[in-house]
């Protein structure tokens, strides 16, 4: 049982920005959270960089890349304005649990400049606020979609590493083969898409280029997709028909928001998530019988198995490579529902890993879903990591097959 | 002829210096009085020491390629100008900007060289905003 988290956690400082009110000369809310959190560091003590949990209405990785800090915890719970009070809960329930140390609960909002600022900002964070960092500074420049920003990490990984663009491209290929096993991927077979059913690397290489060096087949499906998962006790767990999947190891981090601060192009904070997990499961990569790695595009996928320790660094491609990590390879299986390249991809993906993984794990993936059986891999132990925005944030799962 | 493409509003607070520097042909960077190292995008606090004390120098205006890449793709005006080339600049004086590389062919990406110098140069968007450019100088 885990210890009850009543009295674990105290609040240790609070703080403001500098000026509240009606600020005549006008201000934004990154303004705004940004002086509140300088002012509450001073008043504790702590630095931005102990922070190793970051809580707020929807803000938090921008807040982490605007102070330069890779937190290991991350909440964006935007539910109004209770939200803050669901924060301390939250991070009652980190730090009790040992995953954190020190969290930081943030609110910036420009509600009476925002109409000063000619509806410009920032009253909010994202794309739809014109002074964010991306409309500043990335929109200009012509970039539109995720594709138009991996493509630069997938440029500098071959540049630093002497990989190929057919060495990504064997990614795309072996992943579809799992999903000419999958009838309920989209690119299944030629009945399910005109371009369904197996591909070959030269299919991918010739395939129309979205954003050099990445090409159409390199590029995840965008779908319509909906999916949920029930976590329980162990005891409720143990009580129920269904096969437990055991949550051996959690972890998340994240590098940057935007790829403008993205330091190293041909890494990700897959590492530091991954590192978390498989310390808190006490197993390491090469126990891992089975991955479901993220795949927004063939770059994402290869990165992210080198920072899954899965592979030498550099190398990432080369778990897939003769399609080992295909059906009956001689590696690991990997993404063993066609994945966001050939299965489905609705924009955020994670999802549908953790649906995949858990028809592995628990044996049920022969029972099928919505009456199409899918088939069966007969690993006891997987990875899990999601990526987010511009390989920007990450979590990592190791889990284990009830025995 | 009229700019097409996306025109940045620009922000008045944090980023104010370098718009009003664009306007005026000079890149200006934010730069920490505490620790002295440059940063972009413009903070409220250094993103290396958390400091509050941020300054504004005029950049050197050069910097070198550290990726890039060939959007075939793209959406309102620069959907009428693909392919064309993004890269990922390192300013000489430290931290790194995006921008569509100029002086490039995008039909031959293989004959980019990451690490290749280039020099910014600004474009005119509309009375008010100027917007930075780089450009291939060898
Ligand atoms: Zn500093």
């Amino acid at each position: 049982m885990p210890s009850n988290p009543s009295m674990s956690a105290a609040i240790v400082g609070a703080a403001e920005s500098n000026k509240i009110g009606f600020i005549e000369e006008g201000t934004t809310a990154t303004r705004l959270h940004l002086e509140a959190i300088n002012n509450v560091c001073k008043q504790t003590g702590i630095k931005p960089s102990e922070i190793d949990g970051v809580f707020s209405a929807g803000f938090s990785p921008q807040l982490g890349e605007h102070l330069g800090i890779h937190p290991k915890y991350l909440d964006t719970t935007a539910v109004g304005g209770a939200s803050f009070v669901l924060h301390v809960h939250h991070a009652l329930a980190a730090i009790n649990a040992g995953i954190i140390d020190v969290a930081l609960i943030s609110h910036g909002e420009a509600g009476f400049s925002a109409r000063k600022n000619r509806g410009n900002g920032t009253n909010r964070a994202g794309a739809d606020d014109k002074w964010s960092v991306g409309n500043q500074f990335e929109v200009p420049y012509g970039i539109a979609g995720q594709p138009s920003n991996y493509a630069h990490a997938m440029t500098r990984h071959m540049h630093q590493f002497g990989s190929r663009k057919e060495d990504f491209a064997q990614i795309a290929v072996t992943t579809r083969d799992w999903a000419t096993l999958n009838p309920r991927a989209v690119m299944h077979s030629k009945e399910t898409h005109p371009f369904g059913g197996p591909i070959t690397v030269q299919d991918v290489m010739d395939s129309r280029l979205i954003a050099w060096p990445l090409s159409l087949l390199d590029c995840c499906l965008v779908t319509d997709h909906g999916g949920a998962v029930l976590i329980a006790s162990a005891e409720k767990a143990r009580s129920l028909r269904t096969a437990p999947v055991w949550i051996a190891g959690a972890g998340e981090s994240m590098s940057h928001w935007s790829m403008l601060e993205m330091e190293d192009f041909t890494a990700t904070s897959a590492r530091a998530s991954s590192n978390t997990a498989y310390k808190m499961a006490g197993m390491g990569p090469g126990e891992m019988e089975m991955a479901m790695i993220y795949d927004s595009f063939t770059v994402t996928a290869g990165i992210t198995a080198e920072m899954l320790g899965l592979t030498p660094r550099g190398e990432g491609p080369s778990l897939w490579a003769d399609g080992k990590a295909g059906p009956g390879g001689s590696g690991i299986p990997v993404n063993t529902n066609g994945g966001g390249l050939s299965f489905s991809h609705s924009g955020m993906y994670g999802m549908m890993l953790l649906v995949e993984v858990y028809r592995q794990l628990s044996g049920t993936a022969e029972d099928g879903i919505n009456g199409l059986p899918g088939k069966q891999v007969e690993a006891k132990t997987a990875v899990v990591n999601g990526t987010g925005g511009a390989l920007s944030t990450t979590g990592t799962l190791v889990l284990v097959a009830d025995d | 002829m009229a700019y097409t493409k996306p025109i940045p509003d620009p922000e008045e607070y944090l980023n104010k210096p370098f718009w009003d520097g664009c306007k005026e042909g000079r890149l200006m960077l934010p730069r920490c009085e505490d620790c002295n190292r440059v940063h972009f995008y413009p903070r409220v606090l250094c993103p290396y020491c958390h400091s509050d004390r941020i300054d504004w120098i005029e950049a050197s205006g050069e910097g070198y390629i550290h990726t890039y890449a060939v959007q075939h793709r793209a959406f309102g005006g620069y959907a009428d100008e693909t392919p064309f080339v993004t890269a990922f600049i390192d300013l000489k004086e430290g931290d790194r900007m995006l921008t569509v590389l100029r002086g490039v062919d995008p039909l031959k990406p293989e004959d980019i060289k990451i690490g290749a110098k280039v020099r910014v140069e600004f474009e005119a968007a509309s009375d008010e905003v100027s917007i930075p450019f780089w450009r291939v100088v060898e």
